[in-house]
């Protein structure tokens, strides 16, 4: 059945259409930029002025930010999504109590606006993905790399997990609800090889967020507010860890994580960073 | 229940900052309830004042008060937009857990149900990232919202999970002459509740009930309210509400005599209260022995 997402319906009011490109930033750009391409992704511009690298695969754009001040450890540090009009977008979550984002705190030039997200996180609004493309005007292309490289087994973007504190699942709800139309799915309805906490989906209903408040008993676990880590959707998940394997990456092969049909974690990379794999069709 | 549930406003003692934090800590209290103008009336600045309350030992209850906040429109809801979010950052950076808003008392402030809604979501989705819930408080000489249960319908018709409800027994005993009742509340609704009696029967008009507010409060048990308090916080423990209570007491009298006495009244007051309130359980656990 064909749908135009860009309509936005009731509960699309932003007329939200999916992720535009996730942001991470670290001081070891070159490191992470080799964990990418294992990953499958490919550098395909730089930032005219700033440290900045957009890396991509099939329709995922992942820009790596070297430019802001950040710790060895990459970090997941923003989430710019697609809307119909970014300006409206913008206005209507701080007439709603949003808090705008720092000047200049974007990794582009262009003015992406954006309000703080979880933890040191931002969201950016970005309606310009249709006709043209964001990165034309900040980016120069990297010579002789395809702009448009294929993804790995059908790789796309399923989600972001959100660490929370514990209590915080209502508050973050609320959050994502009245700001931008996300969904509680029923409780218990999960996918891929983690099912906790709780699951939202995007009124475009082509991602989701899961919010994961601290496991009982973790107490004693330094548990901080934050993105913590993407998934990415795969129709074919041993397909996916076959060709990801392939190209050198490691997944956790024991417990209750193990790749299944269902989905795969991979190790941890650079002290924080693994990648969910998900089954999914985009 | 016992001492570890109450803590005491800053606001009820004299002297610097750091005197009146070992007066409480002294009395065996393990919470504050911290002003704004304790951080930015600190001479070393508000750094220092958070320092100090870090180094006390003290647990923070909450930070008070963002006054006025609802209703209003144009520039002047900008400001106080403004004005709240100095607030969340100085209550976020001392790690309290509760934002003490009072019913606006502006002659310039709507009264309509969906702009008092509107402006209170807008306030806890401003909290929101800081981890801060926004504790609402019928002021009992608000302008439109000065009776808890209008409070209460307001707070629910929000419906936000970070908005809840400071019940003051000061303003619900003031504006009213039949005892309060708080059965109605969801228990995990009450975020803040504030203790403190006052030396007369009546505030018959709103300057009465500001000029007492303001100067004439007690520690519960000190005062001639002692009945309806009692019933108040029997209510509250039967309903299950686990939360703070913290006493604030606006005394001028209690602000010319040295904090770790007045300190002392406070604990008295605790004595009393969980008197009462064990009291009350005896029974209960009588008919569930037999």
């Amino acid at each position: 059945m064909a749908v135009n997402r860009s309509v936005p319906g009731p509960s699309n009011l932003l007329g939200m259409d999916g992720i535009e490109f996730i942001e991470y930033e670290t001081s070891k750009p070159r490191e992470f930029g080799r964990l990418l391409q294992k990953m499958g992704f490919a550098a395909v511009a730089r930032h005219r002025s700033r440290k900045v690298t957009l890396y991509r695969q099939g329709t995922l754009n992942l820009v790596v930010n070297a430019h802001a001040p950040g710790g060895d450890t990459p970090k997941l540090s923003a989430i710019a999504l697609r809307v119909r009009d970014a300006a409206f977008a913008h206005k209507r979550c701080l007439d709603l109590g949003a808090w705008d984002m720092p000047t200049r705190a974007s990794a582009m030039e262009l003015n992406i606006p954006g309000i703080h997200g979880v933890g040191e996180s931002l969201i950016y609004f970005v309606d310009r993905h249709r006709d043209f493309s964001i990165y034309d005007v900040d980016f120069v292309p990297i010579a002789r790399a395809s702009p448009k490289p294929p993804a790995v087994a059908g790789l796309h973007w399923f989600g972001v997990v959100q660490a929370i504190l514990d209590g915080r699942t209502g508050d973050w709800l609320d959050f994502y609800r009245h700001l931008f139309g996300f969904a509680a799915l029923p409780r218990g309805q999960y996918f891929g090889v983690l099912p906790k906490g709780t699951l939202l989906e995007s009124p475009c209903r082509k991602f989701y967020l899961q919010l994961i408040e601290p496991p009982p008993g973790a107490e004693d676990i330094h548990w901080e507010e934050g993105l913590v880590r993407v998934g990415l959707g795969a129709p074919d998940i041993a397909a996916a860890t076959r060709a990801l394997k392939g190209r050198g990456i490691a997944f956790i092969d024991r417990g209750a994580v193990q790749p299944s049909d269902k989905g795969a974690l991979t190790q941890v990379y650079m002290g924080a960073v693994t990648f969910e794999l998900v089954v999914s069709r985009p | 229940m016992n001492i570890d549930h109450f803590g005491m406003d800053t606001i009820t003692l004299a002297g610097p900052l750091e005197a009146r934090l070992r007066a409480i800590r002294g009395a065996g209290f393990t919470q504050v309830m911290l002003n704004a103008g304790d951080l930015v009336g600190h001479p070393d600045g508000a750094q220092a004042a958070m320092d100090a309350v870090n180094a006390s030992g003290l647990r923070c209850t909450g930070f008070q008060v963002l006054r006025d906040f609802e209703g209003l429109s144009g520039h002047l809801h900008a400001y106080k937009v403004d004005v709240a979010k100095a607030m969340l950052e100085m209550c976020g950076g001392l790690g309290a857990p509760v934002l003490l808003a009072c019913s606006s008392t502006s002659a310039h402030a709507a009264g309509e149900r969906e702009a008092l809604v509107r402006d209170l979501r807008k306030l806890a989705m401003l909290a929101l990232p800081f981890g801060i819930r926004v504790a609402y408080e019928a002021l009992s000489w608000g302008r439109h919202v000065n009776l808890l249960p209008q409070a209460w319908d307001i707070v629910q018709e929000a419906d936000r999970s970070n908005l809840g409800l400071c019940i003051d027994s000061y303003h619900a005993i003031a504006n009213r002459a039949e005892p309060v009742t708080v059965e109605d509340i969801q228990p995990d609704k009450v975020f803040l509740v504030q203790l403190s009696d006052f030396l007369w029967h009546e505030t018959r008009t709103p300057e009465d009930r500001i000029e007492t507010a303001r100067h004439y409060r007690v520690f519960p048990g000190e005062g001639v309210h002692s009945e309806q308090i009692a019933g108040l916080v029997r209510q509250l423990d039967g309903m299950g509400y686990r939360g703070d209570y913290s006493f604030e007491v606006f005394n001028d009298d209690y602000k010319q005599l040295p904090p770790p006495l007045v300190a002392e009244r406070a604990r008295r007051s605790v004595k009393w209260i969980t008197g009462l309130v064990s009291r009350r359980s005896l029974p209960a656990l009588r008919n569930r022995a037999s």
